[in-house]
């Protein structure tokens, strides 16, 4: 195979590890096809080596690369004289490899799903709520209404308004500033340029740190009627999310999954059906098994800037032992540990499940988030 | 495999590091491209080594940046020494010396306090420059070091512009405890450093642990791979493994057996509730799971 065939294969690949959600850039690419000329080509193993350690960037993305590679990469026939290792497709495409089934892929696959559940909470809440339901023009009433009590087309406009609040909100917190306080650091050299003239030190000059942005960890229950709240929730965070210096989301019922990268940058409408997308539907919530997955895998999304919300009715059906010892996790390396529990927003409700009882010890703010009103009370907690 | 990457395996073992392919090329890749070289992976399990390691191979200097918490520019790049400075004033009052004159000593190189970033870039030869743990640092240093890959050049407001003849080799490494940023990782190649396999530890004990019995190298590698399939909240690294196997070869042991294990198992585990889930796993499962039974 010629130099330039092989560029352009090298191209290809990147084009193919983009579609798997490596987010390859240029540089990338011509790193990789500067690597290939000081690598053994015969070699399948060190060529996938060396594009591994160029086109990869974290541990995460191995597994993809590897399928990818393996898919591409098609080891040569023997007889092959200039390329006896490995050899890459000629037509444009590729074989691809077998899909992976990301949210993402099954998202456009199934959003008339999606639009069918919105409207299965409606029924079934129509049923159970009857009356009383305010008209939209009504705000103050809207705020303190559940969420499960609206109906499809109130849904809509209830999601606007969240969306407003968390904008009111979000400007409030950027204009606000702390005051200077006489702490901190002297700044030597800050000191030195302003005592200059005197020629003795008189003012002292300090430094403090910059106060930083507190990040979010989310844990959204998405099973049977915690997924509406789940969805509001999101929504709201989301349109704080400028507040907030990352926001992380993650979703469970029965096993996690982290949906940031599927609600990065859309709009509130297609995130909404994103969540419900990767919904399992199994049946069952175990928030401890889905913890202790988090703990392991994305532990190190935690820090003393990072607030970590879940929101949870509670009912958990794996080991209670479990879930406690998982929020212990989590409650030492995290700032703060908040969990959300809509049903809290019942008067005559008591968190009397298992589940709830075992995790009481490790809260720090034990909330409903049932309606706007709730949301916006959340809002406060939220910082350090 | 490349002859170069033989080669950088074999000064990796002569200088006492157990290697393997992917160490050894992406360490290749590394100095031919000139790329930063992020090396990732759980705590313990010798990233910091690879440096270390490269920079022998090389013959260069080593110049170590440790990260932590609030590190700033100014400790990472060049200081000047105000006290010094000061002094220096204090001396030369009524001198008579001019006030340029004065000024321009005392914002010479003898007052400057050269960080690591500094020595990096003004080295006679590429020395290797380890940024150890990045991911202690703040977000706004990794942004200003990436500004510092990029141009290998250092502005001092009253020198002048320092630019890097022979920019420096660099190798970060990080433990994951913050997530770094895209900008940062897509600009370097990358390595990730995982437990290592049973095969690969046997080979590290024995070359770190002189005098230490084939057979106890053997059985602490497999203690070790068994353990860390254990749900522990401090896993283990090969630290751990080479501590344990120092005090068990100075016990004079040539084998492990389950009470020699309870004596010393603080040499591995250092977090009272991963004690706790071990004895729990050795009562449920039996001590065989770890280290062969007799008979």
């Amino acid at each position: 195979m010629a130099e330039r065939d092989l560029q352009g294969a090298v191209v290809r690949f990147a084009g193919l590890l983009r579609r798997h959600g490596l987010p390859v850039t240029l540089g990338e690419v011509t790193d990789a096809a500067r690597a290939l000329g000081h690598l053994d080509l015969s070699d399948r193993h060190e060529v996938f080596l060396g594009l591994r350690a160029v086109l990869v960037s974290r541990v995460e993305e191995i597994p993809t690369f590897e399928r990818c590679f393996n898919a591409f990469w098609r080891a040569a026939p023997a007889d092959d004289p200039v390329m006896r290792g490995l050899v890459a497709p000629r037509d444009d495409r590729g074989p691809e490899p077998a899909p992976v089934e990301t949210p993402a892929v099954a998202g456009q696959r199934r959003e008339g799903v999606a639009l069918e559940t919105w409207r299965a909470d409606e029924d079934g809440d129509a049923a159970g709520e009857p009356l009383g339901v305010p008209s939209v023009s009504d705000r103050d009433a809207l705020t303190t209404q559940d969420f499960s009590t609206f109906t499809a087309e109130q849904l809509d406009e209830i999601a606007r308004l969240t969306i407003q609040i968390a904008r009111r909100l979000a400007r409030r917190a950027s204009r606000r500033r702390r005051p200077a306080k006489r702490r901190g650091l002297v700044d030597l050299r800050r000191t030195f340029r302003a005592n200059l003239t005197r020629g003795e030190i008189i003012d002292l000059r300090r430094r403090r740190r910059k106060q930083k942005k507190v990040r979010l960890v989310l844990l959204c229950d998405v099973s049977g009627s915690m997924d509406l709240y789940s969805r509001f929730l999101l929504q709201f965070l989301y349109a704080l999310q400028n507040v907030f210096g990352r926001v992380e989301t993650f979703t469970f019922a029965t096993r996690l999954t982290r949906v940031t990268e599927h609600l990065r940058g859309r709009p509130y409408r297609q995130v909404l059906r994103r969540l419900v997308d990767v919904r399992d539907w199994s049946g069952g919530t175990r928030i401890g098994a889905s913890l202790a997955e988090f703990n392991r895998q994305w532990g190190y999304l935690l820090d003393r800037r990072t607030i970590v919300i879940v929101l949870s009715d509670g009912w958990d059906t794996g080991d209670v032992d479990v879930l406690a010892t998982e929020l212990l996790q989590i409650r030492r390396r995290a700032a703060r540990l908040i969990w959300l529990n809509p049903l809290l927003g019942n008067p005559s409700y008591e968190p009397l499940t298992r589940g709830m009882a075992a995790a009481l010890p490790f809260l720090d703010w034990f909330a409903a988030a049932h309606n706007l009103e709730s949301l916006r009370a959340l809002a406060g907690a939220l910082r350090l | 495999m490349r002859k170069e990457i033989r080669r950088i395996q074999e000064l990796m073992e002569a200088a006492d590091y157990v290697t393997d392919a992917p160490v050894a090329t992406s360490v290749h890749l590394a100095t031919i491209l000139r790329k930063p070289l992020l090396i990732e992976g759980h705590a313990g399990v010798g990233k910091t080594e690879v440096a270390k390691v490269m920079a022998r191979m090389l013959g260069a200097t080593l110049i170590r940046l440790q990260c932590y918490e609030g590190l700033d520019a100014a400790m990472a790049l060049y200081e000047w020494n105000y006290q010094k400075q000061l002094l220096h004033i204090k001396l030369e009052e009524g001198s008579g010396t001019p006030t340029e004159q004065r000024e321009a000593a005392i914002f010479s190189e003898p007052f400057l306090l050269k960080r690591p970033l500094l020595q990096a870039i003004t080295q006679e030869t590429s020395p290797v420059l380890l940024v150890d743990e990045i991911d202690r640092s703040d977000e706004e240093f990794e942004a200003f070091l990436l500004e510092i890959f990029s141009e290998w050049q250092i502005t001092i407001p009253e020198i002048g512009t320092i630019k890097a003849a022979h920019p420096p080799h660099v190798i970060l490494t990080s433990n994951r405890n913050r997530e770094l940023s895209d900008a940062l990782r897509r600009r370097c190649l990358y390595l990730w450093v995982d437990y290592p396999s049973f095969d690969k530890e046997v080979r590290i004990v024995e070359r770190k642990v002189p005098g230490v019995n084939a057979r106890l190298a053997r059985e602490i590698a497999r203690f070790m791979e068994s353990l860390r399939a254990v749900r522990l909240s401090k896993v283990p690294g090969v630290a751990e493994t080479l501590d344990w196997a120092r005090a068990l070869t100075a016990l004079h042991a040539d084998h492990l057996d389950a009470e020699l294990v309870a004596e010393t198992l603080g040499c591995v585990l250092k977090d009272a509730d991963d004690v706790k889930r071990f004895r729990a796993e050795v009562a449920s499962a039996g001590i065989g799971k770890f280290i062969p039974v007799e008979g």
